[in-house]
């Protein structure tokens, strides 16, 4: 019988008990693979804190259940390209757009999507395309300015 | 004016920015190692209710559950800081949501079916959850105030008959403010680890050596030692100090002997978390015909939810504070804070003021209009300025406002001159201005002493470590202080370590908090850069360099012939012409003071009741200003925070004190679709008391916020929003009764 559920996390597989089927995508990244950049803001889909990539797409991991993306590629902010995110950081440090940071690795993992130019909204405004990336310390504004200075 | 002299650190040297950036900052959830146990707690239903009976047994016997807390292991332990009343469990539950049972479990099935397990039984009390409810409630919610009014303030300035007479036109108007929840976005967190007898408590707070210094003399009691580690913390805003999971976690390590953690879900966060306090404001203002501002008379009730902590304080600083912005002749204030079976609130970013300067710079706005003088000019006439003394006994160094004020000008002049009114049947365009003022740190915080400490220790590996007492909750204070030492011993900022708030290395600090851990924490790490050279400059000429040897070369040899532990230096700073406020808050409290103005140009939808404002400018006297991006960061982070609280976030509570809208989706706070372009100017302004020059700037910009956009509605709409959050639907019905 099947005791260990097989994901691909950061381009790596990565087993973790069965157990962790029907548990949140947030705590098996979390609790079992210490993929502690996801972070938890809100659990219900509200704040983007937990942003990881699913086959390439940006997804809340706390809305989904860890045996649903068994098939599925998963990259959480630790799987970023080293070189993006040497130069998402500086860019962030640059424009002060990083104040706690709780905010900010589910905004590096949405960057890195655009970045990567797998998406068709890549001219669509910074505000509507990140809208769903809560951060109660910026005002924004600096986190806009680094994200255009990204592109 | 808006003319920035050099900052002290380039965006370069922000290290602690660039690992946030890559999700390498550690808060205190990512700190829990796997086979921790987990703890979670059982919450009252109701707003007010005596526990009658608990029965732990079912939940005991639910394998995996290893043991149970109620009210009878914490007897005698009240929490709160200042004031305390707050029981860790409670037997009475003074608002929904409140703890009390907690249960420790191996794993988080176990942990939620033993909650579920357990039976409380309660006797449903009669409950009030507004001030004027409680007023009238003939069941006091704590035996001591048998009115539920905790504190009453008086304080009454200057002759104010004499005045009076003076007065030739009053406005007046009364004022409602809302409880809106912190909302920062690392839910509260707290993991212990037990070494021995040692309770290493993880916790992001404000002043971890507060919290160590009351934790020890509880855990004292039950044999054992207890230090605070500060892990990165996700934002508070005001709310994380004192509170019941610190020791319903500490219990349950100490008597399992193991590691415990308890992270709050979003919706237990909010529940039963802390808010900002709702307010009543009646206030009247009195002028002379040629715009002299005489008089202002401040009648407030405030809410101070379940539990006090720092109500009386921020109430205190809601009745008088703001007065300090104009050269009035004669105050009186009085204030009433009342216990209801609300969350508990908690001081939160402007301490009070935001809530008051909503009454008062409408006000100010209205008495503008009646003297036909315009609004800008009207708070020149009357600004305080550098030298003063106010009626409340500030003694004001530096002071940039009438440059804030002529800044606000010059740019809303030309916005509206780039702008000219159109006319268009669904969208009115108006613009607002507002004033504020806050003061760099309290010295009645702590009846002790208002001071910092910081150290610098040479590690044998050749780091130089900052320690401190003062923590970073979001403010950039790590590359701060980095900065400022780096610069002063002209070392590279990778040579040193900064270590806040850990209660085993760390000096002694009262926290982050009123806008003082730039201010005081910059003055020490001054202070001791300047001791470590002198230091450094001893060891040289013992160990045969050059007495003028460069610092890095007196560090590395030290490290190569094993003398680093006499490298070792402690800066402080403790104002000295600060005096200790009287009941009244009468006092020269803070060693400087800031001052803000700002305006905005809103859109009005008169159909939906919809407010876009277009564009904001935020006017800061923040003294030398020391980071321009961090600066900005905070003046852009407080406004929007401001807008928030202006227009949309709030606390929803029904008939039975239940929280409505515990989650960021019916609470509102600003997405990035909601953000605003915000114009920072900074004055020239040069205080000499602060660290090169700055003063502070985490508070002030929320100040201002609610007032500013409430007097550009009324110049678009021609209607007068005495109450917060100016939603849609408020501005509508005011549409279509008054306008
Ligand atoms: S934690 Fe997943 S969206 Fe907030
Ligand atoms: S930086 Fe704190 S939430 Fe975004």
């Amino acid at each position: 019988m099947k005791t260990q559920l097989t994901l691909r996390v950061n381009g790596a597989p990565r087993d973790v008990p069965l157990s962790f089927v029907g548990r949140r995508l947030l705590d098996t990244l979390r609790l079992e693979l210490g993929l502690m950049g996801v972070k938890e803001g809100c659990g219900e889909g509200d704040c983007g804190a937990c942003t990881v990539l699913i086959d390439g797409e940006p997804m809340c991991s706390c809305l989904l259940l860890t045996g649903v993306v068994e098939k599925c590629e998963i990259t959480t902010i630790e799987g970023l390209p080293a070189a993006f995110l040497t130069r998402f950081s500086a860019i962030c440090a640059e424009y002060g757009a990083v104040q706690c940071g709780y905010c900010t690795p589910g905004i590096a993992v949405m960057a890195a999507w655009l970045h990567a130019g797998g998406t068709e909204l890549g001219d669509q405004p910074i505000s509507k395309l990140f809208a769903g990336n809560l951060c109660r310390c910026t005002g924004y504004q600096q986190i806009i300015e680094a994200l255009t200075a990204l592109r | 004016m808006s003319e920035i002299q050099p900052p002290v650190q380039g965006p370069v040297s922000a290290t602690r920015a660039t690992e946030r950036a890559r999700g390498l900052a550690r808060y205190a959830a990512d700190l829990i190692l796997p086979g921790t146990v987990l703890v979670g707690v059982a919450r009252s239903p109701h707003a007010h209710a005596r526990v009658i009976s608990i029965d732990t047994k079912p939940a005991l016997e639910i394998p995996g559950v290893l043991a149970v807390l109620t009210p009878a292991d914490f007897d005698g332990i009240e929490l709160g800081h200042p004031d305390t009343d707050e029981p860790v469990l409670t037997r009475v539950a003074r608002y929904v949501g409140e703890a009390v049972v907690a249960v420790a479990a191996s794993d988080q099935d176990s942990l939620l079916r033993g909650i579920e397990a357990l039976h409380i039984d309660y006797q449903v009390l009669p409950h009030a959850c507004s001030v004027a409810d409680a007023l009238t409630l003939d069941q006091p919610l704590h035996a001591a105030y048998p009115d539920n009014v905790v504190r009453r303030f008086n304080a009454k300035r200057g002759d104010w008959q004499a005045a009076e007479q003076r007065v030739s036109t009053w406005v007046s108007g009364t004022f409602q403010t809302q409880a809106v929840p912190h909302a920062y976005l690392e839910p509260r967190a707290t993991l212990v680890r037990v070494n021995g007898e040692l309770l290493e408590l993880v916790t992001g707070s404000h002043f971890p050596s507060v919290l160590a210094e009351t934790y020890r003399e509880i855990v004292a009691g039950w044999g054992a030692q207890l230090e605070v580690v500060t892990p990165d913390i996700g934002g508070s805003f005001g709310a994380k100090w004192e509170h019941p999971t610190h020791l319903i976690c500490l219990a349950f390590a100490h008597r399992l002997g193991c590691d415990v953690a308890m992270v709050l879900p979003r919706r237990d966060d909010m529940i039963a978390g802390r808010t900002r306090l709702a307010m009543r404001i009646q206030m009247r203002i009195g002028a002379t015909d040629d715009g002299e501002l005489v008089a202002k008379e401040t009648v407030l009730w405030a809410d101070n939810g379940a539990y006090s902590a720092h109500g009386p304080a921020v109430t205190l600083a809601a009745a008088i504070r703001m007065d300090n912005l104009y050269r009035f002749s004669a105050l009186n204030a009085k204030a009433q804070l009342v216990y209801t079976n609300n969350i508990p609130s908690e001081c939160f970013r402007g301490f009070g003021s935001p809530q008051s300067a909503f009454a008062q710079e409408q006000l100010i706005d209205e008495l503008a209009e009646r003297l036909g003088i315009d609004p800008i000019e009207l708070r020149r006439r009357n600004a305080v300025r550098a030298g003063d003394t106010t009626l409340h006994g500030w003694q004001v160094g530096s002071c940039g406002f009438t440059e804030c004020l002529d800044a606000i000008q010059q740019r809303v002049q030309a916005h509206q001159h780039e702008n000219p009114p159109s006319i268009n049947s669904r969208y009115r365009f108006g613009y607002g201005v507002a004033a504020g003022t806050h003061g760099i740190s309290n010295r009645g915080y702590d009846r002790r002493f208002d001071r910092a400490l910081l150290s610098l220790v040479l590690a044998p590996d050749g780091m130089l470590c900052i320690e401190s007492g003062e923590v970073e909750i979001g403010c950039g204070t790590v590359d701060l202080f980095g900065a400022i030492v780096a610069e002063r011993l002209k070392l590279d900022r990778e040579r040193i370590r900064v270590v806040l708030g850990d209660t085993a290395t760390v000096p002694y600090g009262l926290g982050c908090f009123a806008s003082r851990t730039a201010f005081f924490g910059g003055r020490a790490a001054l202070d001791a850069s300047r001791q470590f050279a002198r230091a450094c400059s001893h060891l040289a000429i013992e160990i045969g360099l050059p007495a003028k040897a460069s610092i890095a070369t007196v560090i590395d040899t030290a490290v190569a012939v094993g003398r680093t532990t006499e490298l070792r230096a402690t800066g402080r700073y403790e104002p000295k012409h600060v005096t200790l406020p009287d009941e009244s808050g009468y006092g020269n409290t803070s060693p400087a003071y800031t001052f803000g103005a700002h305006a905005c140009c809103v859109r009005i939808d008169i159909v939906t009741g919809l407010t876009n404002v277009v564009h904001y400018w935020a006017a800061h006297d923040t003294g030398r200003v020391l980071n321009l991006q961090r600066a900005r960061g905070q003046v852009v982070g407080g406004v929007h925070q401001g807008l928030g609280f202006a227009l949309a976030e709030t606390t929803l509570v029904d008939n039975h004190g239940r929280l409505q809208n515990p989650g960021y989706l019916d609470d509102r706070v600003a997405t990035f679709a909601d953000a605003v372009p915000v114009e920072c100017i900074f004055t020239s302004t040069f205080e000499q008391e602060g660290p090169n020059g700055a003063k502070s700037i985490a508070e002030p910009p929320i100040i201002p916020v609610a007032a500013c956009v409430a007097n550009a509605i009324h110049n678009a709409t021609g209607t007068r929003q005495r109450r917060l959050p100016m939603t849609p639907e408020r501005i509508w019905r005011s549409l279509h009764t008054e306008g």
